[in-house]
C-alpha cells in the first residue's frame, strides 16, 4: 500500500520519541565517573559521531594504516558514525534519547547538544590531563569557551592553530582552455569574465560532442549558499562570514543579501541568463548532475568552492583532460571593491570534537584527545606511517614518490591510507604550522602546493605572474583581523524565534533569488524588492538584532582575560 | 438467571473463542504490537502542550505547561497552509489517478489468456515498487532533463522548439510527483484486486459463458462486483492516509524553484520541527495530522456504508 513506508516512518519516530521519553526520566547521567584513568594501552573502544556527511564518504571504517597505527599506540579503537542528510535531524534525536556517542562532532549545530546538556565540561579535565592540548592550543584556549553566559570549553577547537592560508578559497572559476584561448586576458571584474565566457562560447558552442555550458551555479540545498549567494558577498568585497556582513563602521551585522550592493551582483547573474550565458540547469541540478557535468569538461565557469569542485576537478586530470580544470579569480563588479578572502581572522575555535555525558570513561577520552594534540599523533594523522608514507629527508619530512602521487591525484587516497581522515575535525595545527625543528606539521606548505599543480596550471599561473593562486588575491596585510572570528561560527540559541527566522530566511531565498535571476531583466527590481519586502515580513530586523548581541557576547568572551 | 437469551450469548461467544483460539493466538502478536508501538507512545502527546527542550536530568512533567500556544503558531503560519494545500492537492491527485488505475490494469490483467505473458507483465511492474525513491527520483530527473530523452523526443517530432526544464515548472511538479508515484506503485497495488478477483468462483464465469455472455459482460457482472467489497476497504484504507502521504518523492524531485508546489506537511515537520529542536511544535503538527486522519477514516467509512450497505470499520 502506498502508506506503507509513512507506517514505517511514523513508527521509527514513536520509537525514538518513545525512548526519549523513557530515558528522560532516568536522572542523574552526567554525573562523571571517577573510574577513569586507565593505562594508555589498554584496549577501549569509543563511539564517535560526526555531523560531516563528506568526511563520512572518505572514511575508512577503522581499517586503514594509520587508523591500525592509533589502535596499536593507545589501544584505542573508534567506531565511526557519519551524519546522511541533514545532521540536526540525527542531533535532535541525540537530544531528546539523551544517549550520545563518545566523541560528537557536531559542526555549528553543536548548540543543540549543549543546550541539552548533552557535552561534558572539559575544563577540568584539560586542566588534569591535557599538557598536550594545552601546549597545542595555548592562549587561543580562551577561544574554544562556549559563550559570554556559560564561559565552559565543550569541545577542542578546529585544527586551524597557527595556519598559514596558502591558498584561496573561494573566487571565479574559469577553464584554464579558456583562458589560453583568449590569450590570458585581464581578469579582474565581472566584466571581464563574461566577456572571457561569450567570446570562448561563441567560438565553441560543443565541447566533444555535447553542448557548451557558460556559468553553471549549484543550488542543491544549502550549497545555493556556496555558489549562489556567497560569490554575491564577495565580489562586493565583503568576506566570508556566512549569511553576514559586518559593517565595521557601524559595528553591527545584517543579513548580507539585504545590502543594495548584492542587488547588483543578481542584477548580473539575471543579465548572464538573459544573454544565455547562465546555465540553465544552474537552480535545480543536483549535486552529482553538476560533478558529472564538470568532469564532462565542458562546464566553462563556475562561482564556487574550491572543496566543491575539487574532486569533479581531480576526474578531469585522471581523464587526461587537465587543461579543463579551473584557475581561480579575485572577481569583483567593480573597481571600488576589493575580495577579500585573505582577510585575517586569528584562531577561530568554532566547532570541534567533544566529549559526551555518555561516554562511560571519560578520563581515557580526554587523555585520547590529549593524545591526538602530541606531536607523535599530529604527524602520524597529516604524514602517515614514517618508512611506509613518508621519509626524513635532509632532516624534513617528505611524502615518498608513491604517497605523494597518489596523495595529489587519487580521490580514495584518505581513506585508503588513512592520512588526513584525522586531521579534520581532529584537534591540531593548520596548514604551514611548524614544530619544535622548523619542519612543518602538515604535508600542505607552498612547495608542495606548487608541485600538486598540472601543467595547464602552472602556464596559466606564469601568465599571470604568478607562482601561487595567492599572489593573484589581495593579501592579508590589506585587511584589519577581524575581532570575532568567523560570523558563520556563530550559534544562534535554539530556544529563540531566531532559529524559525533564519530557516524560513533559508527557503524564501532559496525561492527568490532563483526567481528574479531567471526573470525578464525589466522584472527583476520588482522581484528584488518583493524578495527584500518578504524577507522583512518574517522578522529579519528582529534576527538581525539577536544576532548582534551575539557578536558582541563573542568579542568581550575573547578579550576577556 | 432469569435471562436465557443472555446465558446462551455467552455461551456462544465462549464457543467462538474456543473454536477461534488459533486465529486469536496469531492475531495476538500484532495486538501487542500495536498497543506497545502505538498507543503507548501516545502518551508522548503532553510535549505538544509543553515548552519541552531536552534537558540532561529533566523529566516529562518538568517542562512547563504552555497550554495550545504550539496549536495557535501553527494555524498562524501562512507557510502552515500552503504545505496543507499542497498535500491535499497531491493525496487527491493520487487518489483520483493513482487509485483506480490498478483495479483497471488487474482486471485487464486477468483477461490475458497466456499465462507466460500475464506473468512476465506481472513480474515487470512489480519491480519499481522494490526500488528506492532515491533511485526512481534519479530516474526521473534523467528522464525530464533538458537531454534527457523525453526533450529529445519532443524535439524529435517537433512538438517543442527548446529543450523544457521539467523538474523547474512549478505548475508541473503535481503531475510529475503523481506519475512517478503511479508507476512505481501501479503493479504492486494491484497484487490485492488480482488476488480478489482469483477468489470469485469460476463457476459464475462458466455459467455466463453458457448463457451467451461476452467478455465485457462478465467483467461488468461477475468481476466488478466480485472484487467491490475489497476495493472499498482500501479506498477507506487510503482516504485515512490522505494527509500522510509522506515526504520522500516530494523531498527527491523538489528543488529550491518549485518548493512552493512541492513542501508537504511532512517536509514542514522535518524543517520547522525536527530539524530546528522544536519538539513541541512538531508534536503539535503530529497530533493535528492523527486528528485529521481519524476524521478522515470515519467519513469514508459512512461513504462506503451509504454506497454498499456495509462498513469497513
Amino acid at each position: 500500500m502506498s502508506g506503507f513506508m509513512k507506517k514505517v516512518f511514523t513508527l521509527s519516530l514513536c520509537l525514538m520519541i518513545f525512548t526519549a521519553l523513557i530515558s528522560g526520566c532516568s536522572k542523574d547521567k552526567n554525573v562523571i565517573s571517577e573510574v577513569g584513568g586507565t593505562d594508555e594501552n589498554t584496549p577501549i573502544t569509543f563511539t564517535y559521531w560526526s555531523a560531516d556527511t563528506t568526511a563520512g564518504q572518505l572514511d575508512d571504517g577503522y581499517k586503514s594504516p594509520v587508523s591500525q597505527k592509533i589502535k596499536e599506540l593507545t589501544g584505542v579503537t573508534l567506531e565511526k558514525e557519519f551524519a546522511i542528510g541533514d545532521p540536526r535531524e540525527k542531533l535532535s534525536f541525540m537530544a531528546a534519547s539523551g544517549e550520545y556517542p563518545d566523541f560528537i562532532y557536531a559542526l555549528e549545530y553543536s548548540n543543540i547538544i549543549v543546550d541539552a546538556g548533552g557535552f561534558l565540561k572539559l575544563d577540568d579535565l584539560i586542566e588534569e590531563y591535557g599538557p598536550n592540548i594545552k601546549k597545542l592550543y595555548g592562549d587561543d584556549l580562551t577561544r574554544l569557551k562556549y559563550s559570554e553566559k556559560d564561559p565552559s570549553i565543550y569541545f577542542l577547537g578546529l585544527p586551524t592553530v597557527n595556519q598559514v592560508k596558502y591558498e584561496p578559497e573561494t573566487g571565479f572559476q574559469l577553464q584554464y582552455a579558456v583562458l589560453k584561448e583568449l590569450g590570458y586576458p585581464k581578469m579582474e571584474t565581472l566584466q571581464d569574465y563574461e566577456d572571457a565566457i561569450k567570446t570562448y562560447m561563441e567560438k565553441y558552442p560543443t565541447i566533444d560532442g555535447k553542448p557548451t555550458v557558460g556559468l553553471s551555479l549549484l543550488a542543491d540545498d544549502w550549497r545555493i549558499k556556496i555558489s549562489v549567494t556567497n560569490p554575491a558577498v564577495f565580489a562586493t568585497g565583503g568576506p566570508d562570514d556566512g549569511e553576514w556582513y559586518y559593517d565595521k563602521n557601524a559595528s553591527k551585522a545584517q543579513i548580507h543579501l539585504t545590502r543594495s550592493d548584492e542587488k547588483e551582483y543578481f542584477r548580473w547573474l539575471n543579465h548572464m541568463n538573459d544573454v544565455g550565458l547562465l546555465d540553465p540547469e544552474s537552480f535545480f541540478q543536483k549535486y552529482d548532475q553538476y560533478q558529472a557535468k564538470i568532469a564532462e569538461g565542458r562546464v566553462l565557469a563556475l562561482a564556487d568552492a574550491k572543496w566543491e569542485y575539487v574532486d569533479a576537478e581531480q576526474a578531469l586530470v585522471a581523464a587526461g583532460k587537465a587543461e579543463r580544470g579551473y584557475g581561480m579569480f579575485p572577481l569583483v563588479l567593480n573597481d571600488s571593491y576589493t575580495y577579500a578572502d585573505f582577510r585575517p581572522v586569528g584562531y577561530t575555535g568554532g566547532y570541534g570534537v567533544g566529549i559526551s555525558t555518555s561516554c562511560k570513561d571519560p578520563v581515557a577520552a580526554i587523555k585520547f584527545l590529549d593524545w591526538m594534540c602530541s606531536d607523535e599523533a599530529q604527524v602520524l594523522a597529516r604524514w602517515g606511517i614514517e618508512g611506509i608514507h613518508y621519509d626524513i629527508v635532509d632532516g624534513k619530512r617528505k611524502f615518498n614518490d608513491e604517497t605523494f602521487k597518489s596523495w595529489s591525484q587519487d580521490v580514495d587516497f584518505a581513506t585508503r591510507t588513512g592520512i588526513g581522515i584525522y586531521s579534520w575535525p581532529w584537534p591540531g595545527y593548520g596548514q604551514g604550522a611548524v614544530d619544535a625543528n622548523g619542519d612543518y606539521y602538515s604535508p600542505v606548505y607552498k612547495q608542495s602546493i606548487i608541485d600538486t599543480y598540472t601543467e595547464p596550471e602552472k602556464e596559466t599561473l606564469e601568465a599571470y605572474g604568478a607562482e601561487t593562486w595567492k599572489d593573484i588575491y589581495p593579501q592579508e596585510e590589506e585587511f584589519e583581523e577581524s575581532p570575532y572570528g568567523v560570523l558563520w561560527q556563530i550559534n544562534i540559541p535554539s530556544d529563540t524565534d531566531a532559529t524559525v527566522i533564519m530557516q524560513k530566511y533559508d527557503e524564501i531565498t532559496a525561492k527568490r533569488i532563483p526567481a528574479a535571476v531567471l526573470a525578464e531583466p525589466k522584472d527583476f527590481d520588482k522581484l528584488w524588492d518583493e524578495y527584500q519586502e518578504e524577507l522583512r515580513a518574517i522578522g529579519i530586523e528582529q534576527l538581525e538584532e539577536e544576532f548582534n548581541k551575539l557578536i558582541q557576547g563573542k568579542i568581550n568572551l575573547w578579550n576577556k582575560k | 438467571m432469569n435471562h436465557p437469551g443472555y446465558k446462551i450469548h455467552k455461551k456462544t461467544f465462549i464457543k467462538t473463542i474456543v473454536k477461534q483460539r488459533y486465529l486469536i493466538l496469531m492475531v495476538l502478536p500484532f495486538l501487542i504490537w500495536i498497543i506497545i508501538f502505538k498507543y503507548l507512545p501516545l502518551w508522548g502527546w503532553l510535549m505538544a502542550f509543553q515548552d519541552y527542550r531536552p534537558k540532561a536530568g529533566m523529566g516529562i512533567f518538568d517542562y512547563p505547561f504552555v497550554g495550545l500556544k504550539h496549536f495557535i503558531a501553527l494555524f498562524q503560519d501562512p507557510m502552515f497552509y500552503n504545505v496543507m494545500g499542497n498535500t491535499l492537492a497531491m493525496s487527491f491527485m493520487q487518489l483520483i489517478f493513482g487509485f483506480p488505475l490498478p483495479i483497471l490494469f488487474a482486471i485487464l490483467l486477468n483477461e490475458v489468456k497466456s499465462i507466460k505473458f500475464k506473468k512476465l507483465v506481472q513480474t515487470s511492474t512489480y519491480l519499481p515498487h522494490f526500488v528506492s525513491w532515491v533511485i526512481v527520483a534519479g530516474l526521473f530527473t534523467t528522464l525530464l532533463a533538458r537531454d534527457g530523452i523525453v526533450n529529445e523526443m519532443l524535439l524529435l517530432i517537433g512538438a517543442i522548439k527548446e529543450p523544457i526544464s521539467f523538474l523547474a515548472l512549478p505548475r508541473w511538479f503535481w503531475g510529475i510527483c503523481t506519475s512517478a508515484e503511479i508507476w512505481k506503485e501501479l503493479g504492486w497495488n494491484s497484487i490485492i484486486f488480482l488476488a480478489a478477483i482469483a477468489g470469485i468462483d469460476p463457476t459464475l464465469y462458466e455459467a455466463a459463458k453458457v448463457d451467451g455472455a461476452s467478455r465485457w459482460q462478465s467483467i461488468k457482472h461477475i468481476t466488478i462486483p466480485g472484487i467491490i467489497s475489497t476495493i472499498l476497504v482500501i479506498l477507506v484504507l487510503d482516504i485515512g492516509w490522505i494527509i500522510s502521504i509522506g515526504f520522500e518523492k516530494q523531498y527527491l524531485l523538489g528543488n529550491s524553484i518549485v518548493q512552493d508546489y512541492s513542501k508537504v506537511l511532512d517536509l514542514y515537520i522535518l524543517d520547522y520541527g525536527i530539524k530546528l529542536g522544536r519538539y513541541s511544535f512538531g508534536t503539535a503538527i503530529g497530533i493535528f495530522k492523527s486528528v485529521v486522519s481519524i476524521i478522515l477514516l470515519f467519513f469514508a467509512n459512512q461513504l462506503a456504508k451509504r454506497w454498499n450497505g456495509q462498513t469497513v470499520i
